[in-house]
């Protein structure tokens, strides 16, 4: 009897102490991950960096950790900078650094976007919330990708050009606004072309066709593809729609207006910029022209604020 | 000094070993945390064969669950517009926030399986039977609480997986006769899915159903107990009464070893011998802490291999293709989708007819069970017993059917609700850009 109580012993002990080792391996491993994240060699560099071109001071300034630009306002939680480190010493680093410590270009808007008013995605897209480069440029299991040149070359655009549809969240209600010429251009034209006889936006309109205010807002997947010979996105669906579109939608009664492939690119982008998005009155510029200003429309009427 | 060194030692490392049997008994019944294990045990309930311990296997889990849940709480805030954002914080800012809630998530679907597979052990080796039928009911409960809480903590993290298993989920329950639209309304404070679901689901998720199971839990191993173990010990018992127990010598046995119609060689019915039992402390202590640790080593791993999904935030305006329930009621959606019935303009609801009756009559054969199981005495508390091979048939049978539906549901099925092979080409969803 006693030999059988010891066998429990001698298995059971062996058994209790090699499954302590695994834990402790992976409690290791957990806490290796913890103190080396992917961000951590980035800043190692980029406090290097800071003491060739700013200074043994300035390096030691600089304390590693997550970074953030948090602004309650607008719901904006941009981590990008936790490796996009430079993004405020332009007036130090080279322009030339490359990504991700180059200083920001200091365009001439900046100055009326400051970083701590507006973050980093409300422009770039992307997800803010993260601190890995796979997460944080969102190509996976995010609606709202950032704005890459990659991206903006599937379409025949440079990056600035596509980042234009972002800028007219805010800037909807302007007429023109200096640095985005494609919106401007796709502004004149919906004018010009009188798109808002058939189209109802923001409350005024014709109703032969369907209402287009929160155009940006529609899910792709509602859209049917079967007559789109490119990629299947809402981009390029309505991009072959404006130059096509009794070939993408059969029996349409839009007419064909001969937009040339700028055209509706620009067009394309002044109606994926019309979401939803609300921001804080102070976040909506005050025209920019004092005449002709659009009638204010009865749903979203622009506060001309303080600012 | 060295006298005073081994002093501290042993009053930090607290090693103890008992030196006889009575001080192993007392190393049970004088601790409170102990006290509800009995001061032996059978040495069948301690096989690794018989129970495979999957109770204790369970139990770790939900202790696992209740640890990293009340931490996640630290961190989590249950509304539509934060919610969302603080399971990112988890996920990238939170110290070893990621490996908690991936450890939360993997050991809430890992006790979902597990408790459901302590239950197939119970039914495959009858376990069920005589005294052990009330605490199989409380076992049924308990599996319905764990499926409970799995699915309340499925909406938390308020992303577009979360969003739409629920809306699937509760649909199905609106679809119960009579009482299932006060049934949704109630479990979602509204008529779709909100603020208030959010509240209710969090609620629900992090204190009654949790301290429902807890209580349920100290009452099915209190059941255990009193029932008189694991029915491992049922075949011995049995086996002992068959033969004549050798009596002790003592001056005494003549007087109180007598009963009537037998002779001083008594039939011993109820009690074990010394050889079919081990002392609790040390055997069964160190086995569950073994166990334990096995569990607990199970669910880091998959932690740290396996991030816990999470996509878009939730939203109410776009509908994932397909919209899945979690995989465990997946099997529900399989039948909710294939039992719709169409004859002329005659619909019969596969939400009424394979998302409620069917489960629903397999809820109440399964707690009903053993008193519709009439296999002899014998087949108790052993695997797989011939005189049960017909019942046990049928259980496995319906196992397959459901894990079948669990595969295609999970693997198979895609965009359109159409079935892929693998292999085949799945149509790629459009994006915006």
């Amino acid at each position: 009897m006693e030999k059988r109580e010891q066998s429990y012993e001698a298995t059971d002990y062996g058994w209790l102490v090699a499954l302590s080792f695994v834990f402790l391996t992976l409690v290791a491993i957990a806490l290796w991950r913890e103190v080396f994240p992917s961000w951590r060699p980035i800043q190692k560099t980029f406090r290097t960096t800071l003491q060739k071109y700013a200074g043994v001071e300035k390096a030691d300034a600089f304390q590693s950790g997550i970074k953030q630009i948090w602004i309650p306002k607008i719901n904006v939680v941009d981590r990008c900078v936790t490796c996009h480190l430079g993004y405020d010493w332009g007036s130090v680093l080279p322009a030339t650094l490359g990504e991700p410590l180059m200083p920001h270009p200091n365009l001439p808007y900046m100055g009326q976007h400051p970083f701590q008013q507006f973050g980093c995605t409300p422009c770039h897209g992307g997800e803010g919330w993260a601190t890995t480069a796979e997460a944080a440029h969102g190509d996976k299991g995010w609606n709202d990708p950032m704005l890459s040149a990659s991206v903006a070359t599937r379409y025949g655009l440079t990056r600035g050009e596509l980042m234009q549809m972002r800028c007219n969240y805010c800037h909807r209600h302007d007429v023109s606004t200096p640095g985005m010429e494609q919106i401007n251009a796709a502004k004149q034209l919906f004018k010009k072309k009188k798109c808002i006889v058939c189209h109802t936006v923001e409350g005024r309109g014709g109703a032969t066709a369907p209402e287009i205010t929160y155009f940006g807002d529609k899910d792709p997947e509602l859209v049917d593809f079967s007559h789109v010979t490119g990629v299947r996105t809402l981009f390029n669906w309505n991009y072959e729609h404006l130059i096509e579109p009794d070939k993408i939608s059969p029996h349409t009664v839009m007419p064909t207006f001969n937009f040339t492939p700028d055209e509706a690119r620009d067009l394309t982008l002044l109606l994926l910029s019309w979401r939803r998005e609300i921001f804080p009155p102070e976040y909506i510029p005050a025209p920019l022209e004092a005449t002709p200003v659009p009638a204010p429309s009865p749903t979203a009427a622009p506060s001309p604020s303080a600012k | 000094m060295r006298d005073r060194l081994a002093k501290l030692w042993r009053s930090i490392a607290w090693t103890w070993s008992p030196e006889s049997e009575r001080e192993s008994s007392e190393a049970i019944v004088r601790n409170l945390w102990l006290h509800w294990f009995p001061a032996k045990i059978t040495r069948a309930a301690m096989s690794w064969n018989y129970s495979m311990w999957l109770g204790t296997a369970s139990a770790s889990l939900f202790l696992i669950l209740t640890v990293t849940g009340v931490m996640l709480m630290f961190f989590y805030v249950p509304s539509t517009e934060r919610a969302y954002g603080s399971i990112k914080d988890l996920e990238f800012a939170v110290s070893f926030g990621r490996i908690l809630r991936n450890q939360h998530r993997w050991a809430a679907e890992g006790m979902v399986a597990v408790v459901f597979l302590h239950m197939a052990r119970v039914f495959f080796t009858g376990a069920y039977r005589g005294p052990r039928a009330a605490n199989w009911i409380v076992g049924v409960v308990l599996l319905l609480l764990t499926l409970l809480l799995s699915f309340t903590g499925y909406l938390l993290p308020w992303d577009q997986l979360a969003f739409w298993a629920v809306t699937v989920g509760t649909n199905i329950a609106r679809e119960a006769p009579v009482v299932g639209g006060t049934i949704s309304f109630l479990l979602l404070g509204g008529n779709q899915i909100d603020q208030q679901t959010l509240l209710r689901f969090y609620v629900l998720h992090v204190f009654f159903l949790p301290v429902l199971l807890w209580i349920l839990f100290a009452y099915h191993m209190w059941r255990v107990r009193k029932d008189g173990g694991l029915a491992a010990v049922e075949p011995i018992r049995a086996e002992r009464s068959m033969r004549p127990k050798e009596m002790p010598a003592t001056k005494s046995y003549s007087m109180f070893g007598l009963t009537p119609g037998t002779s001083v060689q008594v039939m011993s019915s109820t009690d074990l011998e010394e050889q079919d039992l081990v002392t609790s402390s040390p055997n069964l202590t160190r086995r569950m802490m073994l166990v334990f640790l096995a569990v607990l080593n199970a669910t880091l791993l998959a932690a740290i291999l396996f991030n816990a999904p999470l996509e878009e935030a939730a939203n109410a305006a776009v509908t994932p293709n397909p919209a899945k329930a979690p995989w465990y009621f997946v099997w529900l959606q399989e039948l909710v989708a294939s039992t719709t019935v169409r004859l002329g303009p005659l619909t019969i609801s596969g939400g009424f007819l394979g998302g409620i009756l069917l489960p629903g009559f397999l809820l109440i054969v399964l707690a009903l069970w053993p008193w519709l199981d009439r296999s002899p005495k014998n087949a108790e508390g052993r695997w797989f017993a011939k005189t049960r091979r017909n019942q046990n048939g049928v259980f496995a049978a319906a196992i397959v059917a459901i894990v079948i539906l669990i595969i295609v549901g999970v693997y198979l099925r895609g965009p359109y609700w159409k079935i892929y092979l693998p292999g085949t080409p799945r149509p790629e969803m459009p994006k915006v850009f």
